[in-house]
């Protein structure tokens, strides 16, 4: 299933289909009874399979709002989501729960890995979530670090790596299942210059080797410009198409 | 091994939920093993008295209290209907002055052996031989008395100061038997004799003595009517059937048990309170790790079974340390009664397996809230919790 994932990934890069395709998208928080906050005012965006693009915009702007839904995370009050030529954006949380153990991963500033699990079992721990047997996401997992160069960091708790090794780990977690679509919010957001450089760094070489669509939410402007495109989110709109 | 570290990750809290279970379930396999041992000796009562009707005379108080009587009731008590043998028999008490005692009482048994062949409750001999009907200072041993009286085949033991040949040592019987030593019916009346006073006994005849009768019914009679008629015929005599027996001992066990198990229950849903309290205490530190799960895919059953296993592990350790320490305790409370007879305590493979399992459930009980609100967490919030 993931290969034929990654096959058509591959195939839409080249012919520059849609991955994912927002159309519409309202949502409202209510923090309070006469508290709402209106995140998104119907964003609409859509990513080109293969595709690397960065969502830039000030705090509160629904740059997380939209890469949630997009995720399948969270459900839009309203509008459709699209990825790789399903509507997804009705589906029950079941469905979404699979769609994403093996269509979409995640990145998260905070790295968001489990401290009492290894290197090995975080990366691990989504290949069982999506359907593998224990054995199996272990080797597959051992491979995915190895990959990153973290080979010899099977053993280690997260407490015992770098930030950058941590974000390493947690970029192998989120492409152990060969997703479609990497979803990054603020992936170098807690990593001084240099690391920010070599995780971007790694993130554009996986990018053009497996044609797996990036969209990274970042401030960072060299980030920004890392990317194939950017996109300016404001009060909950997609304002700005830069190319 | 990730479900033990999710559980250590909180090292001191996870020890003293533990505990709680432990506690519990020590006080569950100590007192079950109480009721288990009681559950045991009536029911081997209930077997001892299976088929006959046991007939003494009448005296406030019962249990094991003697009252002579006359063997002048045997040929009176054979010449009804339904009476195929009546036997007379004595029991005494092996020490005159023994005081009270957990379940029955170190006994001297004699009979006049003529029902030998109708009994129904056979015992079998671990060494040596019955006794015959013209034995003479001879006893047989019962299992749990070989040990006190240093009993061997051949070897002489002291009987309230006399000496008898033990010709006989019987395999364990769980019951009556077990704790008593049977000698020839003259040597008993003997004995009976000099334990009355001496106002009493110069208007009786040592050799018209008895404690009691076995009375064995015909086949087909009904031993609970049997006893039943014998009440009605013979007024100042008290005779027990089966099912009185059984009432008798059942309804007074029955509470005991209840309360023993009681207690011990309650101790042990102290232990599932503080489970529950782990567990929402866990789920709320994790929150953010949930949410994390969530978006690797989890799903929401996923989800509950993690926390599930965490807490049936919590039950299951606290169930089996419980289990190991009330197995060593009873083991050691045994030991320390085993010269004095009073082995009060037994531990049955249907309590031990129970209790674990009722632990590993109780784990999985009070993990059901925490769990489930765990796998109802919003991802998005959850990821967002600090």
């Amino acid at each position: 299933m993931s290969s034929d994932v990654r096959g058509e990934a591959q195939s839409q890069a080249r012919s520059g289909d849609t991955r994912l395709r927002a159309l519409d998208l309202h949502k409202t928080y209510e923090l309070g009874k006469e508290n709402l906050v209106h995140a998104l005012r119907g964003a609409s965006l859509e990513v080109a399979a293969g595709e690397m693009l960065a969502i830039m915009g000030p705090s509160g702007s629904g740059k997380s709002t939209i890469m949630h839904i997009m995720g399948c995370l969270d459900n839009p009050d309203r509008g459709e989501i699209w990825l790789g030529g399903r509507r997804v954006d009705n589906l029950k949380s079941r469905e979404l729960n699979r769609l994403r153990s093996k269509e979409v991963g995640f990145i998260f500033q905070g790295f968001n890995l489990i401290p009492t699990y290894t290197a090995l079992e975080n990366v691990a721990l989504a290949g069982e979530y999506a359907g593998m047997s224990r054995r199996r996401a272990k080797a597959v997992a051992a491979e995915a670090l190895a990959g990153i160069g973290l080979g010899k960091r099977l053993r280690h708790h997260p407490s015992e790596l770098s930030g950058g090794q941590q974000q390493r780990v947690a970029i192998a977690r989120a492409l152990v299942n060969e997703p479609g679509v990497v979803l990054g919010d603020e992936p170098t957001g807690d990593l001084d210059t240099a690391t920010s450089h070599e995780i971007m760094g790694m993130m554009r070489e996986i990018n053009q080797s497996t044609g797996t669509t990036f969209v990274l939410v970042t401030h960072n402007p060299e980030v920004a410009a890392a990317c194939d495109r950017k996109v300016c989110m404001l009060d909950g709109v997609v304002k700005r198409d830069v190319p | 091994m990730r479900t033990f570290r999710n559980v250590f990750r909180r090292k001191l809290r996870a020890f003293l939920t533990i505990f709680g279970i432990t506690i519990g379930v020590f006080a569950l396999v100590v007192m079950g093993s109480l009721a288990e041992k009681i559950t045991l000796l009536v029911n081997g009562g209930t077997r001892f008295y299976s088929d006959k009707v046991t007939v003494s005379q009448s005296h406030e108080g019962g249990g094991f209290s003697v009252s002579p009587m006359s063997v002048s009731l045997i040929p009176k008590l054979e010449a009804m209907d339904g009476v195929q043998v009546a036997s007379a028999t004595i029991s005494v008490l092996f020490d005159k002055q023994q005081g009270a005692s957990f379940g029955v009482p170190d006994l001297i048994n004699a009979s006049d052996l003529r029902g030998q062949s109708l009994e129904s409750f056979k015992v079998s001999y671990a060494q040596g031989r019955p006794l015959k009907p013209d034995d003479a200072g001879k006893a047989v041993v019962g299992s749990d008395m070989v040990r006190k009286l240093n009993a061997q085949i051949g070897s002489t033991i002291k009987v309230r100061g006399r000496d008898f040949q033990v010709v006989g040592i019987l395999d364990k019987t769980l019951t009556i038997p077990d704790n008593s030593v049977e000698i020839p019916f003259k040597d008993a009346q003997s004995i009976l004799y000099n334990d009355l006073p001496d106002l009493v006994k110069s208007r009786l005849d040592s050799t018209r003595l008895a404690t009691g009768a076995t009375v064995y019914p015909k086949p087909g009679v009904d031993p609970n009517r049997l006893a039943q008629q014998i009440n009605d015929r013979f007024p100042g005599y008290q005779a027990v059937g089966p099912q009185k027996f059984q009432e008798q001992v059942t309804n007074s066990t029955r509470i005991f048990t209840t309360i023993v198990f009681g207690v011990a229950l309650i101790s042990l849903l102290v232990g599932g309170l503080s489970v529950i309290n782990t567990m929402t205490m866990s789920v709320y530190e994790r929150t953010r790790e949930v949410g994390i799960r969530k978006s690797l895919g989890a799903s929401n059953a996923r989800i509950i079974r993690q926390f599930l296993g965490e807490s049936a592990f919590i039950g299951g350790v606290g169930g089996v340390t419980g289990l190991a320490l009330g197995w060593l305790f009873t083991l050691a409370a045994n030991r320390a009664g085993e010269s004095s007879g009073t082995e009060v305590f037994l531990l049955t493979s249907r309590l031990a397996i129970g209790s674990v399992l009722f632990a590993i459930v109780l784990g999985v009980i009070s993990g059901l809230y925490p769990s489930w609100h765990a796998a109802r967490l919003n991802p998005v919030k959850a990821l967002r919790y600090e």
